[in-house]
């Protein structure tokens, strides 16, 4: 079978170890030219074992006296580098990759990342702009914040709030992401959530960027457009957004400066507002969420899991990860796109992809699964879509429209 | 509406479109390891989905079918090994409602299809079995050709319906319709070899191939369909009076006009064709009921009796005329052929039969029967006369008997054995379900009546049977199912006690199982079959033919041999075939006997000496399926005659099939025992 050719590992080329779970990505591997080994919760182990995928267990807790341990097993199997997949497995990666790369920064650095208040303060002090924010212990500090930052924007009483933004520290995503904008809605946030960052809203344009880092210059660097935060994501980005990348980049490089970071991959998000200033949010150092990994295959037709091997391998050339990776934009075969579904209706029996998605020339596939519970449960802050619908065609804007008019639909009846 | 240019220029760039998307999802999946295909199946089935909705999907999914194949897509499915399919249950998945169902079923066929025209040189399905499969796949789908989508598809299966529609027309268009028309005719001979009670779906395909004959639109070939005309001209023109589907009053103006010899002549015609076929013209119960004022010589000979059979109406022929008056009508033609075949059994000499019969033709059915009849059989004749043809039908053919789509087989099968043997009380049995809708049978002494018995096997009230089954079966079933919890908590398998309490006194208290029901295991196979063979085989029994029908279990296995479940089934006789090969002869409650079991066992139903209904395989195949039987513990026979060599051969029989890993999930299924 040619994949079995494919997979045929190269002695000279780096070991990785992949820090969490993730099929695609180890699928991926297995057919990439580098040695490598999953690290996981025993959970996982019977299928490795099932499937001759190379695993040593591991629990992702917090950070122990036990984590040298698991530093010091992959150390002797001969592993390089470590590969976080998940937030959770950031600082793992770098307190393992401080002890495997012989760098003790590294570790400093993967702290930074994980934690959203530390991670402000460091893009600011690198030069980098980013909206009011504060840590908040309890509703009252999130009331006090509140008020400030719309007496800062000269709001009068009376005029109606600019809302806020609250975010856990330490979660991916949207997890935990709320919007605030009275002081009623304070008490509505659960005491377990603190403490908690708040940010000012930035009344500007989302968008995220992915960017493939190796020897310290952007290899990659795909811009990510969101048509509404939550819901749905393309690539690549309108003529619209893409025409800032020389300002992104510029932006991205002092990120990586800022953050000392000399190889790997960040996913950082953005605002840009209407006079063409970009704000920092915040950046993660592991693959994005709602499998924009994969609408890049589709769009580009390489590998992102392949690129993170490369952008992570300290054995990988210039010339290999140059010839690896397409030139942004112009070798796309076309956008891909894809929307998050969450049931508009508070109960539901079965899945039915509307017709008028079905029909259109963009619907390419669904991750949706039939309803196992009947009742929705009510969505607090942003919470998790119930699976994503993909599209691919030419046109951006067009499909811009398309994953708007989604949020119209009833995927679920 | 025209298809204009520009119409048919985006409906070629959409395919074009969609197409590679299709191309892109399989070269996805393609490169992807087998541990991780099924992540990127979602996106090829949706593509395949989208092309076969369009004009020319099909075409562009065949003429990508070795790809889809090799890039796993039926990997771990039930259509991995295109060599073991089995065409009659395509139509099931196609018309499951399940859109994924409908596209891999879809695909499947287009795969085939590339196969069989030498487009996809398969590594382990040949050219001509690709067609040959197709063939019978569109001959047992012959509706999806020729009739239009009926609301109730529409309902269930949305717009897969008209995908499958296109699909099937590609098919044709791609392997013509004559072969379709040989392979339904010899498959409809087939069924009808097997005289089954209900015929129902036969006719309905008889009737569409009639029309479908009759379309100027479609060019036959001289040779296709040998022996259509005959079942054709057993519904419809059978005789001269009725040559060309007259309607019944022209016919019946045409009997009043004939003389005695005109009359044997369309008696002995009718006579002929339904024992030919199994299958009764509606114009033949008129001509019957036309008869009654005529005489019974005449009666006879439109009966096509045996010297047994006209004893019997000679003898009781008040009885038998009443039968015909209140049961006979066009609706329930077919009870003509029970009638006839009761007759020639002679079973009214038995002295409860006659007075039986009596009783049955003044019943006054309770108001749940008569709804169950009506709601299954519409309201003319009334729902007593339905009953009775139905009486008639299962006395005359106690091997016509079938389950339906319902895992009933215990009852389809106690009913069959009881009309074989024991009719008098099937006749009670049918009295007390349509006249109390309650049926009492006792369990080692206590009583058990269907009335307080809460569930049975089956979920749901089942509806396709015959009117004897349909009123008689959710008592049985429950009645069956209250015994096997009664036996909850005994050691070994229940049917030990059930079966003998269920069937009759008959049935052997001897018991014999080769599973353990803890582990499922095999257990004590040489010993098993060497009982096996000392009671049942003439060479090892002391040449004693089976005195009565006993139930047996077997293991269903499927034509690639692998288990499917428990079955209850009837054994008959051995005997010798006229090949002189020792053979069971058996019931299966099923609806068609004929069944491909993997590993060589194929069940025959016809040309192996078997009697309509019955289904039959070498002893030794026989023996090697069989996991339960019962025997009279007090014949011992000659069990160390049996050559160890034949014993080894049988093993390597059940080795080689559903004795391979004995069992998964094993223990438990043999506690539930035989299910369907």
């Amino acid at each position: 079978m040619p994949e079995r050719e494919l997979g045929t590992r190269n002695p000279d080329k780096g070991y990785v170890a992949l820090l969490g779970w993730s099929l695609a990505a180890v699928e991926a591997l297995d057919r990439f030219d580098r040695r490598y080994i999953v690290v996981a919760p025993e959970w996982a182990e019977e299928y490795c074992v099932e499937h001759d995928i190379p695993y040593v267990p591991w629990n992702f807790e917090r950070l122990n006296d036990r984590s040298m341990e698991i530093a010091e097993t992959l150390q002797k199997e001969g592993v390089d580098v470590a590969i976080p997949l998940f937030e959770e497995t950031v600082e793992w990666a770098g307190a393992i990759n401080s002890v495997l790369l012989e760098d003790p920064r590294l570790y400093g650095q993967a702290m930074l990342l994980r934690d959203k208040a530390l991670m402000k303060r460091r893009a600011q002090l690198g030069g980098i702009r980013v909206g009011i924010f504060e840590e908040a212990h309890d509703r009252d500090d999130v009331i006090r914040f509140l008020k400030r930052v719309n007496q800062t924007l000269l709001k009068l009483d009376g005029d109606p709030n600019d809302p806020i933004h609250l975010k856990a520290f330490d979660k991916a995503g949207c997890l935990g992401h709320r919007v605030i904008r009275t002081p009623d809605e304070v008490d509505t946030i659960p005491e377990e959530e603190f403490p908690v960052l708040m940010e000012s809203h930035l009344d500007g344009w989302e968008f995220a960027v992915e960017a493939w880092v190796h020897n310290g210059k952007i290899k990659f660097l795909n811009i990510s457009e969101y048509v509404t935060l939550g819901y749905s994501v393309f690539v690549p980005a309108t003529p619209e957004l893409e025409r800032y990348r020389p300002q992104i980049t510029a932006q991205i490089e002092k990120l990586i400066k800022a953050f000392d970071i000399e190889f790997g991959f960040v996913h950082p998000e953005y605002f840009v507002t209407s006079d063409g200033e970009m704000y920092f949010g915040e950046v993660a150092y592991r693959p994005p969420g709602f499998k924009v990994f994969e609408l890049l295959e589709r769009a580009y037709g390489f590998n992102a899991y392949h690129g993170l091997v490369l952008a992570f391998d300290p054995k990988t050339t210039e010339e290999e990860i140059d010839a690896f990776f397409p030139r942004e934009v112009v070798d796309a075969s076309g956008v891909a796109g894809c929307f998050g579904v969450y049931p508009r209706r508070r109960v539901v029996s079965d899945l039915r992809i509307p017709e008028q998605t079905e029909d259109d020339d963009y619907y390419e596939s669904h991750d949706l699964s039939k309803p196992v519970e009947e009742t929705v449960t009510k969505r607090t802050a942003f919470g998790t879509h119930w699976g994503l619908v993909y599209f691919f065609g030419e046109d951006p804007y067009r499909m811009r429209d398309l994953l708007k008019q989604q949020e119209e639909l009833d995927f679920y009846v | 509406m025209e298809p204009t240019v520009d119409n048919v220029n985006s409906e070629a760039a959409r395919l074009g479109k969609r197409v590679a998307s299709l191309d892109d999802a399989i070269r996805a999946m393609a490169e992807t390891r087998d541990f991780g295909k099924h992540t990127k199946l979602r996106r090829v089935l949706e593509a395949l989905r989208r092309v076969l909705l369009q004009q020319g999907g099909a075409a562009a999914v065949q003429s990508r079918a070795q790809a889809l194949e090799e890039a796993g897509v039926f990997l771990e499915t039930d259509w991995a090994s295109p060599e073991i399919l089995i065409p009659s249950l395509v139509g099931p998945s196609l018309h499951s409602g399940d859109a994924d169902t409908v596209v891999m079923e879809a695909a499947s066929e287009l795969r085939m299809l590339a196969v069989a025209r030498g487009d996809f040189a398969h590594p382990t399905l040949s050219a001509e079995d690709a067609r040959l499969f197709l063939s019978q796949v569109l001959a047992t789908n012959l509706e999806l050709l020729f009739a239009p989508i009926s609301e109730a598809e529409r309902a269930r299966d949305g717009r897969t319906a008209e995908l499958v529609r296109d699909l099937f027309r590609h098919l044709a268009d791609e392997i013509g319709y004559d072969s379709i028309l040989d392979n339904l005719v010899d498959e409809i001979w087939r069924i009808l070899r097997q005289r089954p009670i209900q015929v129902e779906d036969v006719q309905s395909l008889i009737t569409r191939i009639a029309v479908y004959r009759n379309d100027p639109d479609v060019a036959l070939g001289v040779s296709s369909g040998q022996g259509i005309d005959r079942l054709i001209t057993s519904l419809f023109g059978t005789t001269e009076a009725c040559r060309e589907d007259p309607g019944f009053d022209v016919f019946h103006s045409r009997l009043e006009a004939m003389d005695a010899g005109g009359l044997q002549y369309e008696a002995s015609g009718f006579a002929r064709a339904m024992h030919d076929t199994g299958l009764v013209s509606p114009y033949h119960a008129q001509l019957l009921r036309f008869l009654l004022r005529e005489s019974d010589y005449l009666l006879a000979e439109a009966l096509g009796l045996s010297d047994t059979g006209r004893n019997c109406l000679l003898r009781y022929s008040e009885l038998v005329h009443r039968l015909i008056e209140v049961s006979v009508h066009p609706q329930t033609a077919q009870s003509v052929y029970g009638l006839a075949l009761l007759l020639d059994r002679g079973i009214l000499h038995e002295p409860p039969i006659v007075p039986a019969l009596w009783r049955q033709l003044a019943l006054d059915l309770s108001p749940v029967a008569r709804d169950r009849l009506t709601a299954a059989f519409g309201d003319v004749p009334d729902p007593r006369a339905r009953l009775v043809a139905g009486v008639l039908s299962m006395l005359g053919q106690p091997l016509g008997v079938g389950q339906g789509d319902n895992p009933t087989c215990q009852s389809a099968r106690a009913l069959s054995m009881w009309s074989y043997n024991d009719p008098d009380y099937l006749l009670q049995m049918v009295v007390w379900a349509a006249r109390d809708d309650e049926v009492i049978m006792h369990f080692e002494g206590q009583p058990i009546s269907s009335k307080e018995s809460a569930s049975g096997v089956a979920s749901t009230l089942p509806t396709d049977l015959d009117p004897v089954s349909l009123l008689v079966v959710p008592h049985l079933d429950r009645i069956y199912a209250e015994m096997g919890r009664r036996c909850a908590g005994r050691p070994g398998d229940p049917h030990r006690w059930v079966n003998p309490e269920f069937h009759g006194w008959w049935t052997g208290r001897g018991f014999h199982i080769n599973v353990d029901v803890e582990t499922g295991n095999l257990v004590e196979l040489d010993d098993f079959l060497r009982q096996f063979h000392a009671s049942y085989h003439p060479s090892y029994n002391g040449e004693q033919p089976l005195i009565h029908p006993q139930p047996a279990g077997v293991a269903v296995t499927d034509s690639a041999a692998r288990y499917v479940g428990w079955h209850a089934i009837t054994i008959l006789r051995a005997a010798p075939d006229p090949q002189d090969v020792m053979r069971v002869y058996f019931f299966n409650p099923n609806n068609d006997s004929g069944q491909d079991w993997g590993d060589g066992v194929v069940v025959s139903t016809a040309g192996n000496g078997e009697r309509f209904g019955e289904a039959s395989l070498p002893f030794d195949q026989f023996a090697s399926r069989l996991y339960i039987f019962h025997a009279d513990p007090l014949e011992r026979g000659e069990p160390e005659r049996v050559p160890a060599e034949d014993i080894t051969r049988i093993i390597g029989y059940i080795e080689r099939s559903w004795g391979n890993d004995r069992l998964p999930a094993g223990s438990l299924q043999a506690l539930e025992g035989p299910r369907s």
